[in-house]
């Protein structure tokens, strides 16, 4: 158990080291997500529309396009220098590659994650009235289950001609419930909402996040192997 | 089965097919009754209903034949999967277009976010997602093996959705021939419109299903004929 954690820490530790090199993936997210609330700030007329009232929309949408973005490079560095094939011939288990890859992926969501609230809070004066660390744990479940989905799918987009654009038509669909429950539940506790409320959306970003993190674990070697 | 056997065996599924569609209209249109209180609109019931059932059995054909092929890598449980999918996507999408003009008279609207309606079109997005893996995938037999992933994950993530879209409020009539409580309630005649419904359907997925899984094993057996042509060429060059 102890080893394999290890495994799992060393493919991650990899792809931190790489990226906190350079910046490649973290520059890019940052970026669109300053961006979009430049954007959302010319898109919403504020006498009409008050952004407290669609926050949550705001927020998750922003996580998702910007995550899709970073997530969708997961693999193109191992594609392009034939670095997969040095790690598929090493003794590392697969499922143990996926995971530490999932790990990478989280910890820069998070980083984009607190961006967003940062850009959203700062540019619209959101006011959050509930409790943070629900709110947290939403978003903790909510960026698990979408990474568990788009680094398993970005694996499949990057050995496909259409590339990354393959991304969003095979993750989307199944990210309805992330969207629905994330959403609903951010919502609610903007609003100061009592935590009793969102504990069944709570309970069921979990279930998704378990679910697919140990689905797309097992299946992961029928996609990356030749 | 011989080649001039399936020929014909798709020949009297698809015909029979047709011909039990053309008598579901005549029952639709000049021989069931009226409905009390919905009217007229709900002889699209006939069809709709049906269509989703072949549409389901079609996702059910995909997700077994998926997990068995990711198991066994029997090339044959690859082509029966995409058969299914594609005969499915033909019912999913005749539900989906049947479905609104019924909503239009029933709901007064087109389109309403409602559980099964969102549910539906979701599912035609994941049989989407399932043709273009296969198809764009840069080696042909990794495409196989993609589809079938996103055939399972698809299955597993209906449960969730079906959640995520009934916290919803809902418009859509429940079941009323598969319930629990109350099976069957319908008048005699309209049982018997279903069942044609039903099985008009049912030869039609047949028909389309063997049609399709002959046609796979004929590209198969082409590319491993081009593949030895090329091998030996690459010998004698």
């Amino acid at each position: 158990m102890r080893a394999y954690v290890a495994l799992v820490w060393t493919i991650a530790r990899k792809d931190l080291l790489l990226e906190f090199r350079t910046y490649e993936r973290l520059t890019a997210m940052g970026a669109f997500v300053v961006l979009i609330g430049v954007l959302f700030n010319f898109s919403i007329d504020t006498a009409v529309v008050q952004p407290q009232a669609i926050a949550a929309a705001l927020i998750w949408m922003t996580i998702i396009f910007g995550g899709m973005l970073g997530m969708g490079r997961t693999f193109s560095l191992e594609e392009q220098d034939g670095a997969l094939t040095g790690i598929l011939q090493s003794p590392l288990p697969l499922d143990a590659l996926y995971l530490g890859k999932v790990l990478a992926n989280f910890v820069l969501m998070s980083v984009m994650v607190v961006l967003v609230f940062i850009v959203f809070l700062a540019f619209f004066k959101l006011r959050f009235s509930g409790s943070v660390v629900t709110l947290v744990g939403v978003l903790a479940f909510g960026v698990l289950g979408f990474v568990a989905l788009t680094t398993f799918f970005s694996a499949m987009a990057t050995r496909s001609s259409m590339g990354e654009s393959l991304l969003p038509v095979l993750v989307f669909p199944l990210l309805v419930p992330v969207l629905r429950f994330g959403a609903t539940a951010t919502d609610r506790l903007f609003a100061g909402r009592p935590v009793a409320e969102v504990s069944g959306d709570l309970r069921m970003l979990a279930a998704f996040a378990i679910i697919f993190t140990v689905a797309c674990a097992w299946l992961f070697r029928f996609v990356i192997e030749e | 089965m011989s080649q001039k056997q399936t020929r014909w065996a798709i020949g009297v599924l698809g015909t029979s097919g047709v011909l039990t569609v053309i008598v579901l209209h005549w029952m639709v249109f000049f021989w069931v009754p009226t409905e009390a209180t919905m009217g007229i609109v709900q002889r699209i019931f006939y069809i709709h209903v049906p269509a989703w059932w072949i549409a389901f059995l079609g996702f059910g054909i995909v997700g077994l034949c998926s997990a068995v092929f990711l198991w066994l890598g029997d090339e044959r449980l690859d082509r029966a999967a995409v058969a299914a999918a594609e005969a499915g996507m033909v019912f999913t999408t005749i539900g989906l277009l049947t479905g609104p003009l019924w909503g239009r008279v029933a709901w007064g609207t087109w389109w309403e976010w409602e559980p099964r309606l969102t549910l539906a079109l979701i599912l035609w997005f994941i049989y989407l997602g399932y043709f273009m893996v296969r198809r764009t995938a840069v080696n042909p037999e990794q495409g196989k093996r993609f589809a079938a992933v996103v055939g399972i994950i698809g299955v597993l993530d209906i449960p969730l959705i079906h959640v995520s879209v009934t916290w919803l409020r809902s418009l859509h009539p429940e079941a009323v021939i598969l319930s629990a409580e109350n099976p069957m309630n319908l008048d005699g005649s309209m049982g018997a419109t279903i069942g044609v419904g039903l099985l008009a359907f049912s030869l039609v997925f047949a028909s389309l299903f063997l049609a399709r899984y002959t046609v796979a094993g004929y590209e198969r057996e082409l590319d491993l004929r081009d593949a030895t042509l090329a091998g030996t060429r690459a010998v004698e060059g």
